[in-house]
């Protein structure tokens, strides 16, 4: 089978001071305080992608299959086994036998068929729509019996069973009416009676108090079970607190109001759970370097500064490389998160095991300044700034977004080690959707910092994020053709990768456009944060993973003591 | 008189027409709609455009303006985008959470204000200065940090619960004591300074001397007397406290976790969302254009000399 | 012979005006050197605003000291902070390096004389570690200068809608009241959000702080604009306002001479109400990109980013000095200019 991912060799650790409870066996019963950070904006996974929708999803819903979000395996969920063609065109899965969904209506696989059918009728309305597409085109979706599915990708496609983690299955039973009427997107909105809301998960929402909290209860038909034959979920409530601000919910938690948050710890605050895991009030978990780097790129719309002098260079690959490698990575990591980091070069960081290939770029302002001489930038008067054969000094605008530290400190750590070698950067922090606004519709702007973050560590789910088709080239939205000739071979590479049964060919293929990548460097990445998480001391049996919601994306193994 | 506040009311009413014209204006100008929200970034344009044109986003600011105007005349103010919700069932909500918070804040900072302000008005020495230096240190500390530490101390103690609105009537007054505190306090200090000064220049009447020479205790002078005429400074502005109290204060609710309509309005301008952006600020300038009318009104009953019917008379 | 009697027993023995001067006059003292500050800030802060030690993220203070820990005397010197721990951002000092401070170099009063590793930082560093004391000199132009200029100009703005309203009555007071109302409701976060748009993206510090300006006094003057009006309204029906009247006085002379001046106490306080919420609201404003960039220090944004930090209340508190800074402003602005307690005392022991 392809996409089965390599085991993750060391666990994450906790620090505590009692380990004992590391070692207690999970038992049925207790309750759970999550807290996140925004409301919801509705029950429908379907239309909205916020966390809080997220986390709705999975707690209340179920897949037909779930990568294990530590070991990176992609497990059985409502398809207890599947097969995969040969050509990689074919994948036909059995679905686990004598599920129902919570209010006692059998799942059958006409409810995984609907569910492909309302995402897909939403199209693009809705945000799942897009992901469960290949290269653009939908998956044909058949039910061979009622409890055997088969689904025919439109090209060969590696990863598989590996995508349908994305797709939440909903009851053909309670929205088909809706479905058919073209009222879907209005269903499950947040007035809808906590007892139409139906679901595979294991807990069932049981009340909604608005701006307040979530409650949701545990589901007695869910068809999960423990090892030793005990129905899963272990807890009988999860309430989920709507806390907006970071500061509130650190004191939550310390109060032990929260058990688990979602969302990572910010570095400036590791001190202060520190302190309090020291004293056993809570349980910090260090899960290791993440998945997703913030990105420095520039606009590489060919004509963007058409009329700007500041053209000649403004675009060159040297000049991304130099910044590469003038901004020292070790004070990149050291003042933007604490030190809690690891230096990064490329789209993928080193806790991607499975698909991770590295090319370091040494902190060398020489080589920089040499780099950028080619492209006609050197310091022609003496006065510590470059400027280029007309005398105009080197100077690009920095966006980035303002309110959220870590880009804040970024980009200031950038301005600093830029001015070292004679690039001045005027950086102006936007509000969040005035800077999306920049570089997503008008593309008026020279450079941003922002994130770009992939879903998935196989990079053949994150066609949007490779592929020039349909425009998803972030430097260079809505390109009908490639650009430029490595976004030609990046595109021809990642379509040989998708298509490739053998993982070791795959790798091969995918460093090959990391390669690439390095080469031409459209966006420059600096370091990576440690992920910390922490929970209550209650909580036990969770395996923290690097994705949010770190704690709770296995909701059913969650316990607490007693 | 009564010609009079049917007149005000009709302009408050002219006011939130055009408060909320201005503001959906405003929301569309703005860079950035929704949709850039809603979907990722990388999101092809087709999905964009048809996300827009499914959320009304793709017409012109006049057709949209024109279509919410002809709906709002049947009290329908659209549906918010981000909770999916119609915005006459979400705004009141959250609007009656801001309410209860404002009131009691209102009677916190009225109740401990303006007897203080007179007692430092009427007097000098070593208790008006003190008062005043208290005072001026509410006055000088910005919401946030107010908030912020009110909320570290309750943490620190475990009197009160840290952020949230709690479930029955006990529990909500027990999470109500951070909040209500947290605008109480620096609202008592601006009531406090107003009224000290006001009250400061009234002793300094002739009404006043003459009572005193008449041998009325000074403390009936100060608290019976004097004390009308003082409070039209406070009165003056009551209204516009009251009115921009009930708007909400995003900061203190924010860090306080009170689902009021201050976060509400922020939020929604954080993401665009056209109509509900609309609807808050239209609340707002409903309770801001009754604000001042109760503040005209009671300006009238504590200054007489100022009142409608003394001034249209003149 | 009169002996020289101290401040406490002038104090004491003096009449309760005296001692209302001796106040003011403090307060004056205060905003006297905070402003003489401000304006020497680059000779008295021993770092620019955005210089910053990247091993020395909220550090603790230096403090100056004299004496070493043997009870040797020498020349001013501080002792360096040595990093323990990054993340958990915990320094230790090391007492067994001197660093002499040396004075009158660079241009400035007093810094360390080894700036790179062991900086004089007199309250210590922020989150990027920047000095916060320089912070404070150089984000009071900025701060201080906004608030007094928006402050005036709502108090111009706001006197003279005001006094029209109050003073002409029926339609006009109508319209400039609605009109100030329409200010006052209208989110000015919305017309922020909406300006940054159609603005540069780099906008000269200049250019924003003259808008900066115009919002704030446009913003604060409806409260000043109702109080003035209430004031005016009732003192125009007093008697000696209609005696100047009959004396034959112009309209502009009767507001300038008697109706205006009793505006004055309420005007002061608010003028104490608005400096701190101006210094705040930038902070509020630079959140839509209405700020000054970044390393440009201003108090508003200073708070801010403590505020952001849970443990600056336990663990970074120098990080809250601009909280203190704007107490001591509003507190000596307030002494000047509101007289403490009552115009006149009546059968109370002096």
């Amino acid at each position: 089978m392809a996409g089965a991912g390599a085991c993750r060799s060391s666990q994450p650790s906790a620090s505590s001071s009692s380990s004992a409870t590391k070692s207690v066996a999970p038992q049925r019963g207790g309750s759970l305080v999550a807290s996140i950070r925004t409301e919801p904006g509705s029950f429908n996974r379907y239309v909205h992608r916020d966390s809080g929708a997220e986390l709705i999803s999975i707690l209340t819903h179920a897949k037909l299959v779930r990568i294990n979000k530590a070991t990176q395996a992609v497990e059985p969920g409502l398809a207890d086994s599947w097969t995969t063609s040969e050509d990689l065109r074919k994948v036909v899965l059995k679905l686990r036998p004598g599920v129902t969904f919570s209010d006692g209506q059998p799942f059958t696989a006409d409810d995984v068929v609907f569910s492909f059918q309302a995402v897909y009728g939403l199209g693009h309305h809705g945000p799942l729509g897009a992901s469960m597409e290949v290269e653009g085109k939908k998956l044909e979706v058949t039910a061979v019996d009622t409890s055997t599915v088969s689904i025919v990708f439109p090209v060969a496609y590696a990863p598989g069973a590996r995508i349908l983690d994305n797709l939440p299955i909903y009851p053909r039973h309670k929205l088909a009416a809706a479905f058919k009427a073209g009222a879907l997107q209005e269903s499950w909105g947040l007035s809808t009676p906590p007892s139409d809301l139906t679901g595979l998960g294991p807990f069932v929402v049981s009340q909604y108090v608005p701006g307040q909290r979530l409650v949701f209860e545990r589901n007695p038909r869910y068809f999960r079970k423990a090892g030793d034959g005990t129905a899963l979920p272990y807890l009988d409530r999860v309430t989920v607190e709507i806390t907006p601000d970071p500061n509130t919910e650190l004191l939550r938690l310390e109060a032990g109001q929260i058990d688990a948050m979602t969302i990572e710890v910010a570095p400036e605050s590791y001190a202060t759970v520190k302190r309090a895991a020291d004293a056993g009030k809570v349980k910090l978990y260090d899960v290791g370097v993440g998945y997703n780097a913030d990105a420095l790129w520039f606009n590489l719309k060919p004509g963007a500064f058409a009329g700007d002098p500041r053209a000649a260079w403004l675009q060159r690959d040297e000049l991304r490389k130099a910044i590469s490698l003038t901004v020292d990575r070790k004070v990149f990591a050291d003042t933007v998160f604490l030190g809690a980091a690891e230096p990064v070069y490329g789209p993928e960081t080193p806790a991607n095991k499975q698909w991770y290939w590295g090319r370091p770029t040494p902190h060398d302002p020489a080589a920089a300044r040499q780099l950028l001489a080619s492209i006609g930038l050197s310091d022609r008067n003496g006065d510590g700034t470059l400027e280029d054969a007309s005398g105009r000094p080197a100077r690009f605008t920095l966006l980035t977004q303002k309110g959220r530290a870590n880009l804040e400190r970024a980009t200031s750590v950038i301005r600093d080690e830029l001015k070292k070698i004679g690039i001045a950067v005027d950086v102006v922090a936007l509000e969040g959707l005035a800077l999306i606004d920049r570089f997503a519709n008008t593309r008026q702007y020279e450079a941003v910092y922002f994130t770009a973050s992939k879903t998935d560590t196989d990079p053949a789910v994150n066609l949007d994020f490779w592929s020039s088709h349909g425009g998803a080239h972030i430097w260079n939205f809505d390109q009908k053709t490639p650009a430029t000739d490595w976004e030609r071979r990046i595109d021809d590479l990642i379509v040989r990768q998708i298509a490739t049964p053998d993982p070791a060919e795959r790798k091969r293929l995918y460093d090959q456009i990391q390669e690439i990548f390095a080469d031409h460097m459209p966006m420059v990445y600096f370091a990576a944060p440690r992920i910390f998480v922490a929970s209550s001391a209650r909580v036990i049996n969770v395996t923290p993973a690097l994705l949010r919601p770190q704690l709770l994306w296995a909701p059913e193994t969650v316990a607490v003591v007693h | 008189m009564s010609r009079y506040i049917v007149r005000r009311l009709a302009f408050a009413a002219l006011l939130v027409v055009v408060v909320s014209s201005a503001s959906m204006i405003l929301a569309r100008l703005a860079p950035g709609d929704y949709v850039d929200l809603s979907l990722p970034p990388e999101a092809s344009a087709e999905a964009k455009a048809q996300a827009r044109a499914r959320l009304g986003l793709d017409r012109s600011i006049s057709a949209q303006y024109l279509d919410w105007l002809g709906a709002a005349a049947r009290l329908d103010f659209g549906r918010s985008f981000l909770y999916d919700r119609p915005v006459r069932e979400l705004i009141p909500e959250r609007a009656a959470n801001t309410a209860v918070l404002a009131i009691t804040a209102l009677v916190v900072a009225t109740g401990i204000g303006l007897p203080l302000g007179v007692v430092s008005g009427s007097r000098r020495g070593a208790l008006s200065g003190a008062i005043r230096f208290v005072s001026l240190v509410l006055l000088s500390m910005p919401p946030l940090l107010t908030s912020l530490f009110l909320v570290f101390v309750a943490a620190r103690t475990g009197w009160f619960p840290i952020g949230g609105m709690g479930d029955s009537a006990i529990d909500v007054l027990h999470h109500l004591a951070l909040p209500a505190a947290a605008i109480g306090l620096p609202l008592a200090a601006v009531l406090e300074r107003l009224q000290a000064q006001a009250m400061g220049e009234v002793i300094g009447a002739p009404f006043v001397l003459a009572a005193l020479a008449r041998g009325v205790t000074r403390s009936r002078v100060v608290w019976r007397s004097a004390l009308k005429p003082s409070l039209r400074h406070v009165a003056a502005v009551y209204g516009l406290i009251v009115g921009s109290l009930l708007s909400g204060s995003f900061v203190v609710e924010v860090i306080t976790a009170w689902p009021g309509i201050g976060s509400l309005m922020l939020d929604a301008l954080r993401a665009r969302d056209v109509y509900l952006v609309t609807g808050c600020a239209g609340t707002g300038a409903l309770f801001l254009g009754c604000g001042t009318l109760l503040s005209d009104l009671a300006l009238g009953v504590v200054d007489p000399r100022a009142s409608e019917r003394v001034q249209e008379a003149a | 012979m009169t002996r020289r009697r101290s401040l406490r027993e002038l104090w004491r023995a003096g009449s309760a005006v005296a001692r209302d001067r001796m106040a003011s006059r403090f307060g004056a003292a205060v905003l006297g050197v905070a402003i003489a500050a401000t304006v020497a800030a680059p000779m008295l802060a021993p770092h620019a605003a955005g210089d910053h030690t990247d091993r020395l993220l909220n550090a603790p203070p230096t403090i100056p000291h004299v004496r070493d820990d043997a009870g040797e005397w020498h020349a001013p010197f501080i002792y360096p902070w040595r990093l323990v721990s990054q993340l958990e951002q915990r320094y230790e000092e090391d007492r067994s390096t001197r660093v002499p401070l040396v004075w009158l170099s660079h241009g400035r009063l007093v810094e360390s004389s080894d700036d790179a590793r062991a900086p004089l930082m007199l309250l210590g560093a922020d989150s990027f570690g920047r000095d916060v004391f320089s912070r404070v000199l150089f984000g009071a132009r900025l701060s201080l200068g906004l608030a007094a200029a928006a402050a005036l100009g709502a108090m111009l703005l706001g006197s003279i809608v005001g006094a029209a309203a109050g003073y002409l009555g029926g339609l006009w007071d109508d319209v400039l009241m609605r009109v100030t109302d329409f200010v006052m409701v209208l989110p000015a976060i919305y017309v922020a959000l909406a300006l940054r748009a159609v603005l540069p993206l780099v906008l000269p510090p200049r250019t924003l702080f003259a808008m900066l300006v115009g919002i704030f006094a446009v913003v604060g003057a409806p409260f000043i604009a109702r109080g003035v009006r209430a004031i005016v309204r009732s003192e125009r029906r007093l008697d000696y306002a209609s005696a100047a009247e009959a004396l034959g006085a112009s309209d502009v002379r009767l507001l300038a001479r008697h109706l205006l001046p009793a505006t004055r106490g309420f005007i002061v306080v608010q003028l104490t109400l608005l400096v701190p919420a101006f210094i705040v609201a930038e902070a509020t404003l630079s959140y839509v990109g209405l700020g000054f960039p970044d390393p440009m220090a201003s108090w508003g944004t200073m708070l801010h980013d403590a505020s952001s930090n849970l443990r600056v209340f336990a663990d970074f508190p120098w990080l809250l000095s601009p909280a203190v800074a704007m107490f001591l402003v509003v507190f000596s602005l307030n002494l000047v200019l509101q007289r403490a307690g009552a115009a006149v005392v009546y059968n109370e022991r002096p």
